[in-house]
């Protein structure tokens, strides 16, 4: 398909030109379907897959054509028009003037355009005299300047629009020269089907992107997103034992009494847990249960990454710096294979001197691999479902972005890690869903299981900590980091004191790193310096203040983490 | 006299884009270590090339790498017939005999690097000579300026916070459209309607920054590309052999760009 090829590069050209960066899509055209055009809208531009009856050399400049007509639309076409009580033939009409109006835009700044746009334009006087034929010949008359058409309505919209130059920056143009065009072209009689019309040359667009649409636009892509990610597909069977519950596929199980939980998971591990007013350890304690983590839909994951193509082509770059596996020569060494020639002469020379010369005067090859694994472990308590102030994205959303982006960027790197969501109902039932484990891949699978996250119940950190702790230390790797993502404080339903949860989750924090874990937090929450500082210290804690900028800043804090 | 060789005779062109020259200036009396902050290729060298004429100082500028060490900037002891002597580096020279020293790209220099002109940085204004034990007091002339080009990769390189607030700083930016014609016809010699031309594709490569290019293009390259044109090159191909080709790898957007110099001729 053309369209796959030059997607990228029409990508490239649209913004260069216009600085606005909308995501092409490719429409799918029928093969008896009338040709497609162009659509635009809600930051999206549909391309037809092919223009029919185009050569492939054509087809390019007319691809190059159609995206830089978009993007003029996009550009100087500020505000949709309402259509009102307008008629379907004003509509086109005023449509047609408003094409023309930005293309003239576009040229004043890359004269250029004309040579593209031009070509396209092949009505004549002799094209006839219905009204599609008529458009056809004002849009080439509009534009191309050493075309004599002889009819007198298409000179008069040709004057009417020229005369008009100085004030081509207003849309309002558009409307009064399409207005009164119709007008004629209604006391002409001239007929004209709005269902069997479409619009010519072959680049323009159908216009759908300039006016307000009757029926209400999508909500944006985030929240979009969100629904479709929320929406319940059935379960997988992962992990094995048990068939998972009916009751446990409904959303909303916050509610729901603690006793009909509790045969839909499995118990798979008991902790301790501190008492700082005791201070001692009540054993066995929590109980975490596995629950299958509920499968979402894969798209979801792959359209946030790619909603995020800059971030994640930035990320790449950095990543391409991280992989630190080439040979590094080492020098100034204690010992070695070989001297440092740079270093034995100054010891030389220092010895000469008088001076005590440094002894590490050896050098040696060394190959560094990052030899590291890591456990993201995700807060998916209720109160991740909070929208953020003015959006309707939640914050779990964005922490599902976040994820999705630094598992690219941990598979990309060829680093070992785990995921794992967390939520509590109670001590006797901490809910544990695995998204990835250590030796699965980040595949379709745990992509799903990432976009079937919903938030519910509350956060009794601690039990996860120590639950993601004995995982991680399962791994033999050099260095072990916990990377957890939080948004509030620890709380369950059967704990009164604020202190207990906080207390138990920097035991925790504090047994995971005498076992040689490291624990860092992300903390969703711009206040929270004094509870994530006491559970994780204060050099171990990352807030982010502006919870949007997470898909950002979470890889990026992991590659600082990891470097 | 000794910086004789680094005292800058001719003026340099330079268009200033606000106040920045009074800025340096008044941080010059102050004898304020700087930072100038900013894309490459947007003239902050050209502009400290500027300023240490029209102050009429010497100027050292030392490319910072990889690989560079403490001694590649402080000195180090060298052998001769008699036996060893000290050779005082680009900095120990620039604070002895009063210049204006320049550390261009201070970021690609290691960390522990970067620490010796701590001291320098501060109130102190001294350089201690670990190896020979002297403690040289900053002639009264001397400044320190640094470039740090805080791009993408500051997440792995980044300043230590206690360098960085050693300095007072300013920001460069690409010139606003009719500077940099201004700019780009001057240092290339070429007319007027050619730089402006050359100054759009400019800027429409540089809405690529972050979509696919690390950088816009900058000033410089603008320049390049002005200068084979002045040598009767057609613009379309000096674009190509200077900016297009440079800036990026990727097949897809090289064709973008090629497109897009395209539109911006007549």
């Amino acid at each position: 398909m053309l369209f796959a090829r030059l997607e990228r590069r029409l990508g490239g050209f649209v913004t260069a030109l216009w600085d606005t960066n909308p995501r092409l899509q490719s429409m799918p055209v029928p093969a008896l379907a009338p040709p497609g055009r162009v659509s635009f809208g809600h930051g999206v531009v549909r391309v037809p897959e092919r223009f029919r009856g185009f050569a492939p050399a054509q087809a390019t400049l007319l691809y190059h054509a159609a995206i830089a007509h978009a993007g003029a639309h996009i550009r100087f076409t500020e505000a949709r028009f309402t259509q009102g009580s307008l008629k379907p033939l004003q509509v086109a009409l005023i449509s047609l003037i408003e094409d023309a109006r930005v293309e003239h835009l576009a040229m004043r700044r890359y004269p250029g355009l004309r040579r593209l746009f031009l070509p396209f334009h092949v009505a004549s006087p002799g094209s006839g005299g219905m009204a599609p034929a008529l458009f056809a010949r004002l849009a080439r008359a509009l534009i191309d300047p050493d075309y004599i058409d002889g009819d007198a309505w298409v000179e008069k919209g040709r004057a009417l629009f020229l005369a008009a130059a100085d004030d081509w920056a207003s849309p309002a143009v558009s409307r009064s020269i399409g207005g009164l065009l119709g007008n004629d072209l209604g006391q002409m009689r001239v007929s004209f089907n709005a269902k069997t019309y479409v619009v010519e040359p072959a680049y323009r667009d159908d216009n759908a992107g300039i006016w307000i649409a009757t029926e209400p636009p999508p909500p944006d892509a985030d929240s979009e997103t969100w629904l479709e990610a929320a929406k319940i597909t059935p379960a997988e069977t992962e992990p094995p034992r048990g068939p998972p519950d009916e009751a446990d596929n409904q959303p909303a199980n916050a509610a729901r009494p603690a006793a009909t939980t509790e045969d839909g998971s499995l118990p798979i591990a008991s902790y301790p847990e501190w008492d700082h007013l005791i201070r001692q350890a009540r054993p066995h304690w929590a109980t975490i249960r596995a629950y299958p983590a509920r499968a979402g839909r894969q798209e979801a994951i792959d359209e946030i990454i790619a909603a995020h193509a800059p971030l994640a082509h930035r990320l790449a770059a950095l990543i391409e710096h991280a992989r630190v596996s080439r040979p590094r020569r080492l020098r100034r060494q204690a010992e070695g294979e070989t001297l440092d020639l740079d270093a034995s002469i100054e010891a030389a020379i220092d010895l000469r001197a008088g001076l005590s010369p440094d002894p590490r005067i050896h050098s040696r090859m060394e190959r560094r691999h990052r030899d590291l694994a890591t456990l993201v472990l995700l807060d998916v308590s209720h109160s991740t479902n909070d929208r953020l102030p003015g959006s309707a994205t939640s914050v779990l959303a964005l922490e599902r972005a976040a994820a999705a982006l630094l598992g690219d960027a941990m598979a990309g790197l060829g680093d070992r890690f785990a995921m794992g969501a967390f939520c509590s109902n109670g001590r006797h039932d901490v809910r544990y869903s695995a998204i990835k484990g250590f030796d699965g891949a980040f595949d379709g699978a745990a992509k799903r299981r990432l976009a079937g996250l919903a938030g519910s119940l509350s956060t009794r950190l601690g039990a996860a900590l120590r639950h993601a702790g004995r995982e991680l230390g399962q791994q033999a790797a050099y260095r072990r980091l916990l990377l957890v993502i939080s948004d509030g404080e620890p709380s369950d339903i059967d704990v009164g004191d604020r202190r207990y949860l906080v207390e138990d989750a920097r035991h925790a924090v504090q047994e995971l790193s005498l076992r040689g874990i490291d624990v860092f937090c992300v903390g969703l929450d711009a206040g929270g310096d004094g509870y994530f500082g006491r559970i994780f210290g204060r050099h171990r804690i990352a807030l982010i203040d502006r919870i949007e900028r997470l898909p950002e800043r979470l890889p990026m804090i992991y590659l600082r983490l990891t470097s | 006299m000794i910086l004789d060789s680094h005292r800058i005779t001719t003026e340099p062109y330079y268009c200033a884009a606000g106040n920045e020259i009074a800025l340096f200036a008044a941080a010059y009396a102050a004898r304020m270590p700087m930072m100038l902050k900013g894309p490459t290729g947007c003239g902050k060298t050209r502009f400290i090339e500027y300023m240490a004429w029209r102050l009429g100082k010497p100027l050292i500028t030392v490319a910072c790498h990889e690989d560079m060490t403490a001694s590649d900037l402080v000195g180090r002891f060298l052998l001769d017939a008699n036996g060893t002597v000290w050779h005082d580096g680009p900095l120990t020279r620039a604070v002895r005999h009063g210049a204006i020293c320049y550390l261009d790209e201070i970021v690609e220099a290691r960390q522990d690097t970067t620490v010796v002109i701590h001291p320098l940085a501060d109130d102190r204004r001294v350089l201690p000579l670990e190896k020979t034990g002297e403690l040289i007091t900053a002639h009264p002339d001397f400044q320190l300026v640094i470039s740090y080009n805080p791009g993408y990769q500051s997440v792995l390189k980044d300043l230590k916070e206690s360098t960085k607030q050693r300095f007072a700083a300013m920001q460069f930016l690409y010139p606003d459209r009719a500077l940099e014609t201004a700019i780009v016809a001057h240092e290339a010699g070429i007319a007027e309607e050619d730089a402006r031309r050359l100054v759009l594709i400019g800027e429409a490569a540089r809405h690529l920054k972050g979509h696919g290019l690390d950088e816009g293009a900058s000033t410089r390259m603008l320049i390049h590309a002005g200068q084979l044109i002045a040598r009767g090159v057609a613009l379309a191909a000096a674009c190509q052999v200077a900016l297009i080709l440079p800036i990026t790898d990727d097949p897809d957007l090289r064709d973008a760009l090629t497109a897009t110099v395209d539109a911006c001729l007549r």
